[in-house]
C-alpha cells in the first residue's frame, strides 16, 4: 500500500506540473481573435511535431491511468479496513469535506477528463467525428475546434463547474502528496499548505474563465 | 438532568447488533460521562436487564481504556480528550446521546460497546520497543539526548494506545499510532540500532492487521487525546522510504 500511494502522490506531483504548462497554453486563448488563432495554431503544431512531448504525452498518459488504478485499489482496501460505518459521524468538526472526499472529487475530474478528451484529443489526434481544416498558415486549425466548442453554452457550464471540484482535489492533494512523500519539516508543511491553496485557485479560476470568454469573443 | 442515551448493543462478534434507546433521569452536570453510564447500569440491574459493556481503567485520561464513538466524534464532542475526561456539562438537559463502539474491521466487537484493540499490540510486537540486556539501570548520561531530541521523541511517546485514531479515520488506518511508536524510538540512539528493521517490519503489521491507508484528513490528530501531530506518519514514512531504500 506504501508503493501504491507514493505512485499515486508521483503521478499526482506529475498532473500537478503538466496542468501549470495546459493552463500557460490556455491563457493564449483570452488574446485578440486572429493573434490567438496563428499563437495557438503554431504552438500546438510545435507541440505534435516534437518527439520529446511524443514521450511526456505517453508519460502523462500513463500517469493518470496509474493515479486512477491506484485510487480506485487503495480505496476499496480502505473501505474493507471500515466494513460498518457509524450511525452518527460529525467528521466535518475534525477534518475538511474536501479531505473526506478525495474519491468523489477524483471520479468528477475523471469524467471532465473524458469529455475533454473526446472533444478535443479524440477529434485532433485520433481524427474522429468532424475534420479539422488549416489556418492561414497552413497548422491544424485547433483555435477554431476550441472556439466552435464553446460557442455552445452548456460546454461553457460543463467546463466550468467542473473546475470546482478540481480546484478542490487539488488543494488537498498537493499538500497530502508531500506528506505521503515523506516531506515532513513543519514549516515547510505550512508553506506548501498555503502554495497548495493558491495553486488550486489559479487553476480552478483560469480554468474556469477562459471558456466564458472565449464564449464572449 | 435527563438524556436520552442511545446505545449500540451487540452481544458478541457473531451477532448482528442494534441500537437502543434508554432514558435517564437523575444525573447531574458534574457526573462524568462514564459516571452516567455507570448510574444508567445500576438502574439496568435493578430490572434485572443486561447491564451494557464498555471498558475503562484509570478515569484520569491516562490509560487508553475508555474509546468509545459520543455523537458522531471519538471520545465525544471535545478536541484532544478521552472518554473519561468528558463530563455531563457538555451536553443539555433532554439532549440524545449516541453512543457506538470503534468502528474498523481491525477491531471486532467482543461485547457492546467493548471492542478487541490487540491488532495494536501486534504492531508493538514487530518492534515497539529495544532489545536490550536488563539488569541495573544504566547511568543516566552515559547516552546523551539533546532536550529538543528528547522532547520530540516524549511528544510521541505519550501515544496511549486508545485507538481514537482507527475508530475516526475513515479508512480506519492506524498510521498515527504506528508513526508515533516508530519515531519515538528510531530517534533516540538506544533505538537507533534496529530502527531499519522496527520501521520495516511494524509498518508490514499494520497492513497485515487490516488497518487502511493514510490520507491525510487530519482527523486524527485532532481526536488524539495526546495531541499526536499528523506531521509524524508524514516522517515514518519517509523513515520508511529510507530503510527500504537505503536499508
Amino acid at each position: 500500500m506504501f508503493f501504491r500511494k507514493s505512485i499515486i502522490a508521483l503521478t499526482g506531483l506529475f498532473l500537478c506540473i503538466f496542468l501549470i504548462v495546459h493552463l500557460s497554453a490556455n491563457s493564449i486563448l483570452v488574446l485578440p481573435e486572429e493573434t490567438a488563432r496563428s499563437l495557438y495554431n503554431s504552438y500546438s503544431t510545435t507541440l505534435r511535431e516534437s518527439p520529446l512531448i511524443k514521450i511526456v504525452a505517453y508519460v502523462l498518459y500513463l500517469s493518470i491511468i496509474l493515479h486512477v488504478v491506484y485510487a480506485l485499489l487503495i480505496t476499496i482496501n480502505n473501505r474493507k479496513a471500515k466494513a460498518k460505518g457509524y450511525r452518527v459521524n460529525q467528521y466535518k468538526e475534525n477534518s475538511s469535506w474536501t479531505s473526506q472526499n478525495m474519491g468523489l472529487l477524483g471520479i468528477s475530474i475523471l469524467l471532465f477528463i473524458v469529455v475533454h478528451l473526446a472533444n478535443f484529443w479524440a477529434r485532433i489526434k485520433l481524427g474522429m467525428g468532424e475534420g479539422v481544416g488549416l489556418d492561414a498558415n497552413g497548422h491544424v486549425d485547433v483555435y477554431e475546434v476550441t472556439y466552435s466548442l464553446f460557442q455552445n453554452g452548456y460546454y461553457v457550464v460543463f467546463y466550468t463547474l467542473l473546475m470546482v471540484p478540481l480546484g478542490l482535489h487539488l488543494h488537498h492533494g498537493l499538500k497530502s502528496a508531500f506528506m505521503t512523500l515523506g516531506f515532513y519539516h513543519k514549516r515547510g508543511l505550512r508553506t506548501i499548505a498555503k502554495v497548495s491553496l493558491v495553486y488550486a485557485i489559479i487553476m480552478a479560476v483560469g480554468f474556469g474563465v477562459i471558456p466564458s470568454i472565449v464564449f464572449l469573443k | 438532568m435527563k438524556v436520552i442515551f442511545k446505545i449500540w448493543r451487540q452481544e458478541n462478534a457473531a451477532s448482528k447488533g442494534n441500537f437502543e434507546s434508554y432514558e435517564v433521569d437523575g444525573l447531574t452536570k458534574d457526573m462524568s460521562f462514564l459516571e452516567a453510564l455507570d448510574h444508567l447500569n445500576e438502574l439496568l440491574v435493578s430490572i434485572n436487564k443486561r447491564v451494557i459493556a464498555y471498558e475503562y481503567d484509570c478515569r484520569e485520561g491516562i490509560c487508553g481504556q475508555c474509546g468509545v464513538f459520543i455523537n458522531g466524534r471519538a471520545h465525544g464532542p471535545h478536541d484532544h480528550m478521552t472518554t473519561c475526561q468528558l463530563h455531563m456539562r457538555s451536553f443539555e438537559d433532554g439532549d440524545t446521546i449516541v453512543v457506538e463502539p470503534w468502528r474498523a474491521s481491525a477491531f471486532p466487537i467482543i461485547k457492546d460497546l467493548v471492542v478487541d484493540r490487540s491488532a495494536l499490540d501486534n504492531i508493538i510486537e514487530k518492534g515497539g520497543y529495544i532489545s536490550a540486556k536488563t539488569g541495573t539501570a544504566p547511568e543516566a548520561n552515559a547516552i546523551l539526548v539533546g532536550k529538543e531530541l528528547a522532547d520530540k521523541a516524549m511528544d510521541a511517546a505519550a501515544c496511549i494506545g486508545c485507538g481514537a485514531c482507527v475508530a475516526t479515520c475513515k479508512n480506519s488506518s492506524a498510521s498515527l499510532f504506528t508513526a508515533a511508536k516508530i519515531n519515538h524510538l528510531n530517534s533516540l540512539p538506544q533505538g537507533k540500532q534496529e530502527a531499519s528493521k522496527r520501521v520495516l517490519e511494524m509498518t508490514r503489521q499494520m497492513e497485515l492487521e487490516g488497518f487502511g491507508s493514510c490520507t491525510f484528513t487530519g482527523a486524527c490528530e485532532v481526536e488524539c487525546p495526546e495531541g499526536i501531530s499528523i506531521l509524524n506518519i508524514a516522517e515514518m514514512n519517509a523513515r520508511r522510504t529510507k530503510a527500504k531504500w537505503l536499508g
